[in-house]
């Protein structure tokens, strides 16, 4: 690793010049190819000392099972997918990534490949390699927060799969935390997707008398939000407990999102409540990372006003 | 170690036969690694219960079609990570529950939840700088201008990295702002006077080598990312913040009451 990480400073010459606690490669909006990777540091009023030359070699070996060409690929994907290189922009060259991520240059280059495979990048020989334009914003970075959240009706192009519908003994986990919840529940998992592209695993447990009053077609159709179904029947879920949490794509959710393993997903749990405290629903759902962000707007100093909500 | 005959105790963990061939999604993850993460998350979401007997190995191997040495390589990264107990001639159990220190944020009760965050985490400013805001940024405030002064931040609970946090401060406030925002903990009570409204979106990014290196997490690995917006009383941006999280230190809790 550090015959590696050295070459790829020789192949460019910079001996000492460079900078090994510089800001990594991808910093927004570059516009040229850098061929100096870590600048601006002369700007700097304050800056601690915590980043070490090595990191990037430590980092990446404690991610055991996951390659790093495939780590390297993800950060790069989401770099373009954000668009902080923007269609026609270069990105650094190979022996910038190869310093700054300490890995080998087939490494590098089995990234690229994969990037290049898939459309998103140009490599131009003897020039550099290049974000590929596209027309209008690209699929990738469309925030589908708006569609999701649309509690009133059900969104064009959207549709609801359901793959369990299943009476099951209460998880251990909701029994733990939540004993008022009951011994039995309807295990409802279904998939959402918007033209035609999984966005989001919904994972719920709804205890069983409440759930008794749903039923499999209701869900299946385009405007079945589950909390609305509850509230028709009945179930009117006035306190939404919310938690977010960082995931990786395991198999089975990665199958169901049609994501790469190990892709990072957001899992919003939430506990429903009706008027008199009683749950009325658990659900968790894991959302695809480049296609949903959940917005909340906060008063502060008023905190008998205060009031969140969702939207897009 | 002879097939032991079991009733299938654990069936969402085992659920699919076939889960872990591979698949074009599958490309670059070791075997043992998707045996790994099915397992974890099983236990982690309690599909597992903690100190409940985990699948055998002759199950694991039969039920996802792998080699017995996949099977141990992900059960022993498992007993490293101190989640599954292995006991000779008895099984595999897993652990009790973890008691590491989660901190829990309520986004509900803002000022005081940051408050307690405060006394129980140390921040270490990374950068104090004038530097131009970043697009995305910008375009959540349009009026907090191009330029404005950015603050970054480590935060710390019990010396394990929490969170790293970047600021732009629209205006520093006092006789010496700068001096000022570095000793200031938080942003929000530094700007806690004017401060009315925050607005803030919660999505997840794959870490890259900064914050990887920070937070000392894999690159790549899951971070929550929440971005925020201060306004004043009149309405005016104050600051924007973009804060990278690690969901396993820190629960992210919303309350949110139904319209009716």
């Amino acid at each position: 690793m550090a015959a590696c990480r050295e070459g790829g400073a020789l192949s460019l010459g910079h001996g000492g010049s460079v900078n090994p606690r510089g800001r990594p490669i991808l910093p927004p909006a570059r516009a040229a190819a850098p061929r100096i990777c870590p600048a601006a540091s002369q700007q700097k009023v304050y800056t601690s000392a915590y980043r070490l030359p090595s990191r990037m070699t430590t980092t990446i070996q404690s991610g055991a099972g996951v390659s790093r060409y495939l780590r390297l690929y993800r950060v790069l994907s989401q770099t373009l997918a954000e668009g902080r290189i923007g269609a026609g922009q270069a990105l650094p060259s190979e022996p910038c990534l190869m310093r700054d991520y300490g890995v080998s240059r087939s490494t590098v280059r089995r990234a690229l490949a994969r990037l290049e495979a898939e459309g998103r990048i140009d490599r131009q020989r003897g020039r550099g390699t290049f974000a590929r334009g596209r027309g209008g914003p690209s699929a990738a970075s469309r925030d589908l927060s708006a569609i999701l959240d649309d509690a009133q009706g059900g969104p064009r192009g959207a549709a609801w799969r359901i793959i369990a519908w299943q009476r099951v003994p209460t998880p251990a986990f909701l029994c733990g935390e939540h004993p008022a919840f009951g011994a039995g529940a309807l295990l409802l998992r279904r998939i959402r997707s918007v033209e035609r592209e999984p966005i989001v695993l919904e994972t719920a447990y709804i205890p069983e008398e409440i759930g008794a009053a749903l039923t499999r077609r209701q869900l299946a159709s385009d405007a079945g939000a589950l909390l609305r179904s509850l509230a028709a029947s009945g179930h009117r879920a006035s306190i939404l407990e919310r938690e977010f949490a960082a995931l990786e794509a395991d198999p089975r959710v990665a199958g169901s999102l049609g994501i790469a393993v190990g892709s990072p997903v957001l899992n919003v749990r939430t506990l429903a409540r009706d008027a008199r405290q009683g749950i009325v629903a658990y659900v968790s759902c894991l959302y695809r990372a480049d296609r949903y962000e959940a917005h909340a707007a906060i008063a502060i100093g008023r905190p008998e006003r205060a009031r969140a909500g969702r939207r897009g | 170690m002879a097939l032991v005959r079991r009733s299938p105790r654990h069936p969402a963990a085992m659920e699919p036969a076939t889960a872990l061939a591979t698949r074009r999604l599958d490309k670059g993850v070791a075997r043992y690694y998707r045996l790994y993460e099915l397992l974890s998350a099983a236990l982690d979401d309690g599909t597992l219960p903690p100190q409940g007997a985990m699948p055998s190995e002759p199950e694991l191997c039969v039920r996802h079609r792998l080699s017995r040495t996949t099977v141990r390589r992900a059960l022993e990264r498992l007993e490293r990570e101190g989640r599954i107990i292995r006991r000779r001639g008895s099984g595999t159990y897993a652990a009790p529950r973890r008691t590491t220190p989660r901190f829990c944020l309520d986004l509900d009760a803002l000022p005081a939840a940051l408050g307690t965050l405060q006394a129980h985490t140390t921040a270490t400013t990374l950068r104090f700088e004038r530097g131009a805001v970043p697009a995305a940024l910008a375009a959540l405030a349009p009026g907090l201008g191009a330029s404005a002064y950015r603050l970054e931040r480590l935060r710390r609970v019990q010396g394990e990295p929490l969170s790293l946090t970047t600021t732009w401060l629209a205006q520093p406030t006092g006789p010496r702002p700068a001096r000022h925002i570095q000793r200031e903990t938080s942003v929000v009570t530094l700007l806690a006077a004017p401060t009315a409204a925050v607005r803030c979106s919660i999505g997840t990014v794959a870490a890259d080598a900064d914050a990887a290196g920070a937070l000392e997490v894999p690159l790549g690995a899951p971070l929550l990312r929440v971005r925020a917006v201060l306004r004043d009383g009149a309405g005016n941006p104050r600051a924007v913040l973009e804060s990278l999280c690690r969901s396993d230190r820190l629960r992210l809790k919303l309350t949110e009451r139904a319209r009716c």
